[in-house]
């Protein structure tokens, strides 16, 4: 091999620093997730308020819909920060590399000349905090469509358009699968 | 409405090769689109004027459709002169309105040509689809010929390209003969886009290339192979019958047999061991014959030979597939076997390829069975393969993490059944019968140890090789050339344990059965995913180096796709 064997993780890890997402990612994180603790939080509630009087119930009064919306709450608050912390990725000369995943670590590299397709997508949310998500198409079957959320709009469609280009430019005019 | 008329004059001119122009009068506006291309369309066969399918597709279409007309009709065969049968004649009229002129109008819309850039089919009665296949996207043109097309002599031709999961254009049903020649005339049209004429002029006589035969299969030995598969299709068979026959009426039959039978019955009733046991030896041999006779039809007189860069083959015994798969489209390389295969040394040679048949689900079987040896030389054929001598096992945690994982699925299976066993039921030994269940586990542990010595992998200079499985043991050859994307994950126990799991994404990659290394340990997981990519990287580096005479100034710091805002947090 070429490459001093020393370089082997910092090769690949090195370079450029490694970015973090847009810190607003994480409100928008927040967000979604109270939707969805909303989503189990009401059938609790709503159980634990027809079970009020009734002589045999189960618990007593609050105790689900209390432990739901602990547990909802905790979640809202940690969950995104966790992600957040977790998350980074750099765009390199020929590479992608980014590291995400809380309770499953990942690591990957999309090298750019496997990239079939970009595009930046916006969801209501996150337009209102003028982000955008990098989707990047490759043929790999598992990773098809490799995203990374909370980006500044601008940014990332610079880096779309950057990649495109150096997609288009390519000087080897082989197909891509 | 049904316009029957234009279907008509079609049928004579169809049968010979060189296909007589009649155009289908609706499509004028469609035609004129490519001028400039009429000039070179006089190279050999392109077939500029819209060409309608066989006449005999009418046939077989109407065919197909019948088993509806006698569903619908069923109550009136089965009870002829009752009242009721008013809506199903009804639908029975509705359906010769509907339907048959439906079959009739598909038929006439449909039309294809072939020139020397593109593929064009046009489709749809009411929406009209109009799709034409670059031809050199086509990849791979597969001419299927099944019992009924046989005997009529015409046979589906299957356009496949890179890039789309299901085949892209079907043509259903050419003459035989037409299909052959589609073939041919596709091929010639991509030689010349690609410029080798020279190529173009000797390999003319492709159908007849008996001189690259790569792997035969003589009867014996697709008999022989098919004595190592199981298959379950006898129960498919099974439950045809039942349906057919009235089970009531077979169970009548066997009880009115009694008088012969009577040793059969008596025989199950007293030893209930025995019954089950010649039960499971029934299914089982059933299973064995059935898994040849499905083999047989399958890979009858298989053929695989080497035609330029690209790869045929051709068998089957009721339908007869032939398929070609170009080499430098071959994703990866993948042996199989089963430990009886490997005690008597047989493998089955596939190659993983994107877009093409879909019922293999990218992976195309290229040798169903052959030797060790044979087999190696086949993948040769393909690639530049270099088995490496050693293989580097996974950690041996494996074991652990695998251990527990299933035991605690199966106490989380057992669990809930040992709590709401209901009283009455059967206990055995004093305790309900869930607990036996937990007997399981030494076999839970002999099964983590067997995937722990099946689990290594190898990485070469040309490529990256995992050996996985233990009832189907795999071989992934990946050549470096066709990696994707690279991944390294850590799950949550993986990390308590310093493991790691590598993967290198490659297109069209099965699902289920894929090429990870799962508990490496983690700083070799690293560092074989960073060894990985940079192989790839410098294999890349060095093709642009190859063909443009100079190093990738794109590369070089300032050229860089930097980011636009350095300013971010960290």
């Amino acid at each position: 091999m070429s490459a001093p064997a020393n370089a082997t993780v910092a090769d690949v890890a090195a370079g450029d620093a490694i970015r973090s997402l847009d810190p607003s990612i994480r409100a928008v994180w927040a967000i979604k997730m109270a939707a969805f603790s909303m989503f189990l939080f009401l059938p609790a509630l709503f159980y634990d308020l027809t079970h009020l009087f009734s002589p045999d119930s189960w618990l007593p009064f609050g105790v689900l819909s209390g432990t739901v919306l602990v547990g909802g709450v905790l979640y809202c608050v940690a969950w995104p920060r966790l992600r957040y912390r977790a998350w980074g990725f750099v765009l390199r000369p020929e590479e992608l590399y980014m590291e995400h995943g809380v309770l499953q670590h990942v690591r990957t590299i999309v090298p750019l000349r496997r990239i079939q397709h970009v595009d930046v997508s916006q969801d209501l949310i996150e337009r209102e905090f003028a982000l955008g998500r990098l989707v990047v198409h490759t043929a790999g079957s598992r990773s098809s469509d490799v995203v990374i959320p909370g980006l500044p709009l601008s940014e990332a469609e610079t880096i779309r358009d950057k990649i495109k280009r150096f997609i288009l430019e390519d000087p080897l005019t082989e197909e891509p699968v | 409405m049904p316009p029957s008329s234009p279907a008509e004059p079609n049928s004579d001119g169809r049968q010979d090769p060189p296909p007589v122009p009649d155009r289908p009068a609706d499509d004028a506006e469609a035609d004129p689109t490519d001028a400039a291309e009429d000039a070179a369309a006089t190279t050999l066969g392109a077939v500029r004027e819209p060409q309608r399918l066989h006449p005999l597709t009418l046939l077989l279409r109407v065919g197909t459709s019948l088993p509806a007309l006698v569903i619908i009709l069923l109550p009136i065969l089965r009870n002829p002169g009752s009242t009721e049968n008013v809506t199903s004649l009804v639908l029975g009229a509705l359906y010769g309105v509907f339907a048959l002129p439906a079959i009739l109008l598909q038929y006439w819309r449909f039309s294809y040509r072939i020139t020397p850039k593109q593929i064009v089919i046009q489709s749809g009665v009411f929406n009209r689809k109009n799709r034409s296949i670059p031809i050199e996207r086509v990849q791979n043109i597969q001419i299927e010929r099944n019992l009924v097309a046989r005997l009529f002599g015409i046979a589906k031709v299957k356009l496949e390209t890179a890039g789309s999961t299901s085949t892209e254009g079907s043509l259903e049903y050419v003459h035989q003969d037409e299909a052959r020649k589609i073939r041919q005339v596709v091929r010639s049209f991509q030689r010349d886009a690609e410029g080798s004429d020279a190529a173009a002029a000797n390999a003319d006589a492709e159908d007849a290339a008996d001189r690259d035969t790569l792997l035969d299969m003589p009867l014996r030995r697709v008999l022989l192979s098919g004595a190592f598969r199981f298959s379950l299709l006898y129960l498919a068979v099974i439950f045809t019958v039942l349906e057919l026959f009235n089970p009531e009426a077979l169970v009548e039959r066997v009880l009115r047999a009694r008088g012969r039978m009577e040793w059969v019955s008596e025989i199950v009733f007293s030893h209930p061991a025995l019954a089950i046991l010649a039960t499971v030896g029934a299914a089982i041999i059933l299973g064995w014959l059935s898994g040849i006779g499905v083999h047989v039809a399958r890979y009858y007189n298989f053929r695989l030979w080497l035609d330029g860069d690209k790869l045929r083959k051709r068998h089957g015994l009721f339908t007869v597939t032939e398929g070609t798969i170009p080499l430098d489209k071959v994703q990866a390389l993948i042996l199989r076997t089963n430990p009886f295969m490997r005690a008597f040394g047989w493998y089955e040679l596939k190659v993983q390829t994107i877009g093409l048949d879909v019922e293999e689900q990218g992976h195309r079987v290229i040798a169903p069975f052959a030797g060790a040896e044979r087999i190696l030389e086949l993948a040769r054929q393909v690639r530049s393969v270099q088995l490496p001598e050693s293989f580097t096992r996974v950690s041996r945690l494996t074991i652990r993490r695998r251990f527990i994982r299933y035991t605690a699925v199966l106490a989380a299976l057992l669990l809930p059944a040992v709590y709401f066993w209901p009283a009455g039921w059967l206990h055995l030994g004093g305790v309900v019968l869930p607990w036996w269940g937990f007997g399981l586990v030494p076999f839970i542990l002999g099964w983590a140890v067997l995937q722990y010595r099946n689990h290594m992998y190898a990485s070469g200079e040309d490529g990256f090789y995992i050996r996985r499985g233990v009832l189907s043991h795999y071989l992934w050859i990946l050549p470096v050339e066709k990696f994707h994307v690279f991944h390294a994950t850590a799950s949550i126990f993986q990390r308590r344990l310093g493991l790691k799991t590598l993967f290198v994404d490659t297109a069209g990659a099965a699902t289920f059965e894929y090429p990870e290394v799962i508990d490496v340990p983690a700083a070799e997981a690293d560092a074989q995913f960073d060894t990985l990519y940079r192989r790839f990287r410098r294999l890349y580096r060095g093709r642009v180096e190859a063909a443009t005479g100079a190093p990738d100034t794109r590369l070089a710091p300032d050229e860089r796709p930097h980011l636009p805002v350095d300013e971010a947090p960290e």
